[in-house]
């Protein structure tokens, strides 16, 4: 028996205890939204009736917190991030795997990930500084307080974004259902519970720190992404367009014999560019996982 | 000794496993408007024996099953009463799922049926 649905939920949380942490949240999302609409309804049609006793049926039919914790266990090894894993297996030559991460779509969802940072971090980033310099500057006034509220539910809202992108692209399970507050809490208590979350103030911290770093990924892979390119092509834009590369100068054109070595380093340079997206994207999705996922 | 009724419900779950993927694409399938979980659960409850074949809470993870599978897609929108809702909707790749699908569940039951029902000898 439950008295209410934040019991139940705390019940559920314990039963899925160790695993995903995206995976729990979502459960925990899908049952309170269930629960809380069943619970409404429910009172709505006999208006005496205790939450206890509302709830009682609407948890007999969903189910116990083991009933559920077990079917989301069941179901979550078919449920991949949308990229596939890379492959466990390392069979291929040194030169194979070198070469072939261009093929990878890991690697590429990593890439894109670095040059789409540009945006996400001025956007995410620049609306966690100025939102919160604005809303910050607004609690002087007692109307601030609910400014700042929306402030930090935005701030929320671009986590789950962000969570999203990080999956799509970096291929690291991430939450896909929002967080929800009690909905039995007044408006200042609702607030209070926003402030106290650590989750609310990780985001927050997160969004801030993607502004810088969205800015290094973008120049640093734009930068070594370009350069491929040029030197890939650096034998037909000097010989056939004569667009001097500079390498020895202002204006200097790269001796002949020594193009073929330009170009070969481009070669280089293009998988090298991916292999270090796909490091760098790992790390980033450790933290992001960290900042982003509930506790 | 064998418990006969635990045997019985590993054998449900076990059946549900499967079975409830069809129910909720062929829910969707045939619903004019995106629907959400709740009232997906509450819609197949009015169909369901006294008492009912699969808990509720099981169709969630499910439903994620499937929309990670492309054949649902989904939007969230906040209600007015109550937590922000998730809305599923069927994508063509999952009208062409369900239709396979129910092919395949018409093979098996009539397999199922012509096993238990008709009177050969062994």
């Amino acid at each position: 028996m439950y008295k209410n649905v934040q019991e139940y939920l705390e019940k559920l949380k314990k039963e899925l205890e160790g695993a995903d942490p995206a995976l729990i949240q979502d459960a925990l999302s899908d049952a309170e939204g269930h629960l809380r609409t069943g619970l409404e309804e429910e009172i709505a049609h006999s208006p005496g009736l205790s939450e206890t006793e509302a709830l009682k049926p609407i948890i007999e039919k969903y189910g116990s917190p083991s009933e559920i914790a077990t079917s989301y266990r069941a179901i979550e090894p078919h449920i991949a991030p949308s990229l596939a894993p890379a492959r466990p297996q390392e069979l291929r030559s040194f030169w194979a795997r070198f070469f072939g991460v261009l093929a990878e779509a890991r690697a590429w969802g990593a890439f894109s990930y670095m040059l789409l940072a540009l945006f996400t971090g001025v956007i995410f980033g620049g609306w966690a500084l100025l939102g919160g310099f604005i809303s910050a500057c607004s609690l002087l006034f007692i109307i601030g307080l609910p400014i700042f509220g929306l402030f930090l539910l935005s701030i929320r809202g671009i986590a789950l974004l962000e969570g999203r992108i990080v999956e799509a692209l970096l291929g690291v399970r991430m939450p896909r259902k929002p967080l929800f507050l009690k909905k039995d809490l007044g408006w200042t208590d609702k607030f209070k519970a926003l402030v106290r979350d650590a989750y609310s103030w990780r985001s927050l911290l997160y969004a801030v720190l993607l502004f810088p770093l969205g800015l290094i990924y973008y120049g640093l892979f734009g930068l070594l992404f370009v350069l491929s390119l040029i030197f890939i092509t650096s034998p037909v834009l000097e010989l056939v367009f004569h667009i001097p590369l500079d390498l020895f100068g202002d204006n200097v054109f790269t001796p002949v014999w020594f193009l073929p070595v330009v170009c070969i380093a481009g070669f280089i340079l293009l998988p090298l560019t991916f292999h270090f997206a796909k490091f760098i994207g790992k790390i980033h999705a450790r933290f992001a996982k960290s900042m982003l996922v509930k506790k | 000794m064998v418990d006969i009724t635990d045997a019985n419900k590993k054998f449900q779950k076990e059946l549900n496993s499967g079975i409830a993927a069809l129910v909720l694409l062929g829910v969707l399938g045939q619903a004019k408007d995106p629907m959400y979980g709740y009232q997906i659960a509450k819609f197949i409850e009015t169909h369901d024996e006294k008492i009912p074949m699969m808990k509720q809470g099981a169709f969630y993870p499910v439903l994620r099953s499937l929309e990670s599978s492309g054949l649902l897609e989904s939007f969230v929108n906040p209600s007015v009463s109550g937590p922000p809702r998730r809305y599923y909707n069927i994508t063509d790749s999952g009208r062409e799922a369900l239709k396979s699908w129910i092919g395949i569940w018409d093979q098996t039951k009539a397999f199922v049926d012509r096993i238990l029902k008709e009177k050969t000898d062994v």
